[in-house]
């Protein structure tokens, strides 16, 4: 792809973006031309798994007072040991960015028109397509519809088209189908830690965009087993647990 | 997309056929008059591949596809009992539209989006030949079949959001996105996002886990990639219509990359000591789809097909 067809896919986005945004895609334009980019490859865990999300500045994210409510109402549930709002204990999708941040590891697959994540939690795909652009007006999917571009080293993803039966965490944060999430991915130099910011943009749930940070670190050699969570759910009941 | 439990003909994907029980015969006629134009829903399971006419135009996603043969009720054993009505075929996977990016001619690189041609719910030597199953399986073979023709199916692996299992997975009517790293060929199915892994120029574990899609561990023999599968979970079927296999069951799929990379042709033998008489091969051919993209297929969304008492109930 040409910089300017960068550029003119950048432009494109103008509409349904914010400008800070349009800025690091017309950067990626101009990074995209210089060398390979750095290989994400390899199995991923996450450091520390969070419960609840909090934003890079450590404040609690500003929930609208209409996502408040459903907030509070799914604290009010869990403290009674009521999950049923959480598809996840379904099997249902966790939805993004939380799949990027529960307890199980995933692996990348870096092609250069595809990355793809394979994750080990009921072996969910996810792929973001490499400079392309963001369909205008997409089926609402469980893990949205993603597209990639490099922004100097980093690994910047850009996703819509979320449905809004998932949660943004396990404490039960909701979200809208408007949700835009935008994932910045850096290796350290060594190449063994990923650095991570999720932001989320979400005007009918959040009263700003704000970002949340997550590390990983690779585990070379590990292999990712086959796992159905289907198969996990039947056999916690059958062991008696909920 | 939400689950497509075939036992019960939710439409998937648009494939077509909703194989409702009891209405075999007005589903086949449906089915029938979709694409004339198509190629032989079935490869025959010797001999070399003829060359296949293709529709001339795009290959409408969503489009019913079916047998473009004259419709023959197929019965178990050809028996004409109704009772042991097959399922009848789906044509599947078509060429790629013209204007499609070409194939790619490396014999070796198999990258990109396939999708099989033909969809048989029987998968022995040949179509409508069930596997050589020793007596005691056949017998559970008849039975599953004529529990299906009632309307009340027994509720396999699939059905209850578990793995299709091997080698009925390969058979899937979605298509598969095959991603090659140096060690590995990765498999990424449509349907219910099942990923399979290919180990290459390793030998089994001396200890495998039993899993659903086993473990499987690849070579090149030439141009031919030669997949051995192990230590697969015998809770799932070989085929859609409930032939049995044991944690025996083993598996070499040889697949080769013809015309040109258009297809690519799998020749898949099952062997398994406790449930088949001898082992036995079949052909399958998966077309080059650099037009599609696999799309989100989340089967715990519409898993209203739970069974009770091991038979599936809801609609």
């Amino acid at each position: 792809m040409s910089g300017g067809s960068v550029v003119r896919a950048g432009l494109a986005r103008l509409g349904s973006l914010r400008v800070g945004i349009l800025v690091t895609a017309l950067g990626a334009g101009i990074g995209a031309a210089h060398a390979a980019p750095p290989d994400f490859s390899g199995v991923w865990f996450v450091v520390h798994p969070p419960h609840a999300l909090t934003t890079v500045e450590g404040t609690t994210p500003p929930l609208t007072p209409d996502a408040r409510v459903i907030y509070e109402q799914h604290l009010a549930a869990a403290a009674r040991g009521d999950r049923s709002f959480d598809g996840m204990t379904r099997c249902l999708p966790p939805g993004l960015p939380r799949l990027m941040l529960v307890n199980e590891p995933f692996e990348i697959l870096q092609h250069p028109k595809v990355i793809y994540f394979i994750f080990q939690l009921n072996r969910l795909p996810r792929r973001a397509y490499v400079d392309e652009q963001l369909p205008t007006d997409p089926d609402p999917l469980w893990l949205g519809y993603s597209v990639a571009h490099w922004d100097g080293d980093a690994l910047v993803i850009d996703s819509t088209g979320f449905n809004d039966l998932t949660l943004l965490d396990d404490a039960g944060l909701p979200h809208s189908e408007s949700l835009r999430l935008t994932e910045r991915y850096e290796l350290s130099g060594d190449g063994k830690h990923m650095h991570a910011l999720f932001t989320i943009d979400d005007p009918k749930s959040y009263t700003r965009p704000w970002t949340v940070k997550a590390e990983y670190v690779k585990r070379p050699g590990y292999e990712i087993p086959e796992e159905f969570c289907m198969d996990k759910l039947r056999n916690k009941r059958r062991a008696g647990n909920p | 997309m939400s689950g497509c439990n075939s036992s019960h003909g939710i439409r998937c994907r648009g494939l077509g056929v909703s194989v409702a029980v009891g209405v075999l015969a007005a589903a086949a006629a449906s089915a029938f008059g979709a694409d004339q134009q198509a190629p032989p829903a079935t490869q025959t399971s010797t001999g070399p591949q003829a060359p296949a006419t293709q529709s001339p135009g795009p290959a409408p996603r969503g489009a019913p596809g079916a047998a473009s043969r004259p419709f023959r009720p197929r019965t178990l054993f050809n028996s004409g009992d109704p009772t042991l009505a097959l399922t009848p075929p789906l044509l599947g996977g078509r060429a790629a539209p013209p204007g499609s990016a070409p194939p790619n001619p490396d014999p070796r690189d198999f990258e990109g989006v396939w999708w099989l041609q033909g969809y048989e719910y029987l998968l022995g030597p040949a179509p409508g030949i069930p596997p050589p199953l020793k007596p005691k399986y056949m017998k559970l073979l008849e039975e599953r079949i004529r529990a299906k023709n009632r309307g009340t199916p027994e509720a396999d692996t699939e059905t209850q959001c578990l793995s299709h299992g091997m080698p009925r997975l390969m058979e899937s009517p979605y298509p598969i996105e095959i991603v090659q790293t140096p060690e590995r060929i990765t498999i990424l199915h449509e349907v219910a996002h099942e990923v399979r892994r290919i180990w290459l120029n390793r030998p089994h574990p001396k200890h495998p886990r039993i899993t659903f899609l086993g473990d499987s561990v690849g070579h090149w023999e030439g141009d031919t990639l030669v997949v051995d599968t192990i230590a697969l979970d015998d809770r799932p079927f070989i085929d859609d219509e409930g032939s049995s296999h044991s944690t025996k069951l083993h598996l070499v799929e040889r697949y080769t990359k013809i015309d040109g990379g258009a297809k690519l042709q799998l020749i898949m033998t099952v062997e398994d000591p406790v449930t088949l008489e001898h082992p036995y091969s079949y052909q399958r051919i998966y077309m080059w789809r650099p037009d599609v993209r696999p799309q989100e297929y989340i089967c715990e969304e519409n898993n209203r097909n739970a069974p009770v008492n091991g038979i599936t109930v809801a609609k």
